[in-house]
């Protein structure tokens, strides 16, 4: 899928660029990018290696396995065919965890671990398993109880009551979230049977 | 709220080195242990930024969500979704920093506390950088089929982000 899309992207930028008379400004910008795209690297390499060492000391204190534990219902629905005590369970709890605590710095680290994780107990297949896609989706739907860059955004553009908007967050939140489940559940059993 | 909310993350840390001390985890080895490993991954993940960052900044350089917007405008109006609101409808799966520059923009242009800015707000809130997450997640594994991961994700951005827009005329 990665594949098509990224042919797409380019072919459509590139052919609007020669519509619009944008072609310099598509060259500028792709050689910046390839900047950019080094230093969120480069960001992110400290906050993988803090969270992914910290996630590591948990294991060892046996925390995560306590809170794969607390968390056990709604994995065997999610989730089904990890294997109990598998390190996984563990990691995925971590990853939401932090996902819903709104520690952003974490949460992408901790989630490429456990898809790591998950990965694993799929023998490391070039193709998907289902806990893996629907790890990915429920990630990709962000269920953020605080969103506080918009909220900051908001005052500084003047409004008066920047928190207005918290229950039309938290509703289009959950909406995603569930649309992305039963979207992720259907298509896994319409896939599996071609 | 502003001191608990910065409380969380050292509370956290604090929290799992206390107790692995307590249980006679050699706490520091095993912290580099696997910071060693998150090292490695973050290096797998470099060349896959690189690929989706730059097709991500052609497009945006290239106007097409400009050419896009003005094609879908009417079809869209009749479903009640703003012609404002349309940008960053496009933009919002594909690129983070696009988006939420195209927001900051748009609000002071608006006014937060208008439906518009309401809207946007609760748009950018309750979405994520679905093409640039999914690419991440799965760039630290061998996975080449990601199945039906792509679809899902979009499938659950936009049904969140047109209950944003509906939501937002009652709230």
């Amino acid at each position: 899928m990665l594949n098509f899309l990224w042919v797409i992207m380019i072919f459509a930028a590139v052919a609007a660029g020669l519509l619009m008379g944008r072609v310099k400004e598509i060259s500028d910008a792709l050689l910046a990018s390839c900047g950019n795209a080094v230093n969120l690297s480069i960001t992110m390499l400290g906050s993988m290696c803090l969270w992914s060492g910290l996630m590591r000391v948990a294991e060892k204190a046996g925390l995560v396995d306590g809170l794969a534990r607390l968390l056990k219902g709604v994995f065997r629905f999610l989730f089904p065919g990890i294997p109990k005590g598998h390190p996984a369970n563990g990691a995925i709890a971590m990853s939401l965890s932090a996902d819903l605590l709104g520690l952003g710095n974490a949460a992408t680290p901790l989630g490429i671990m456990a898809m790591k994780e998950l990965s694993h107990v799929n023998g490391d297949a070039p193709r998907a398993s289902n806990a893996m896609v629907m790890f990915a989706v429920v990630n990709a739907a962000c269920i953020q109880l605080i969103p506080a860059t918009v909220l900051i955004i908001r005052q500084q553009a003047g409004s008066s009551n920047p928190t207005s908007i918290m229950p039309a967050v938290w509703i289009a939140s959950a909406v995603s979230l569930v649309s992305g489940i039963v979207a992720a559940k259907l298509m896994e059993k319409r896939r599996e049977r071609l | 709220m502003d001191f608990l909310a910065n409380l969380a993350i050292p509370a956290v840390i604090l929290f799992i080195v206390l107790s692995a001390y307590l249980k006679g985890v050699p706490v520091f080895d095993t912290f580099i242990e696997g910071a060693k490993e998150g090292a490695k991954t973050a290096f797998e993940i470099l060349p896959v930024m690189v690929g989706i960052l730059a097709a991500v900044s052609m497009l945006n350089a290239s106007g097409l969500f400009d050419v896009l917007t003005s094609l879908i405008k009417g079809p869209l109006a009749l479903i009640g979704i703003p012609a404002e609101i349309i940008p960053i409808l496009l933009i919002r799966p594909f690129s983070g920093s696009a988006s939420l520059g195209l927001f900051t923009e748009q609000i002071k242009l608006y006014g937060a506390d208008s439906y518009l800015g309401r809207t946007l707000s609760t748009i950018i809130s309750s979405s994520e950088t679905v093409l640039y997450t999914l690419a991440v997640y799965f760039g630290g594994t061998p996975v080449k089929d990601t199945r039906h991961a792509v679809a899902a994700a979009l499938i659950s951005s936009y049904a969140g982000m047109l209950t944003a827009i509906y939501i937002c005329r009652i709230l």
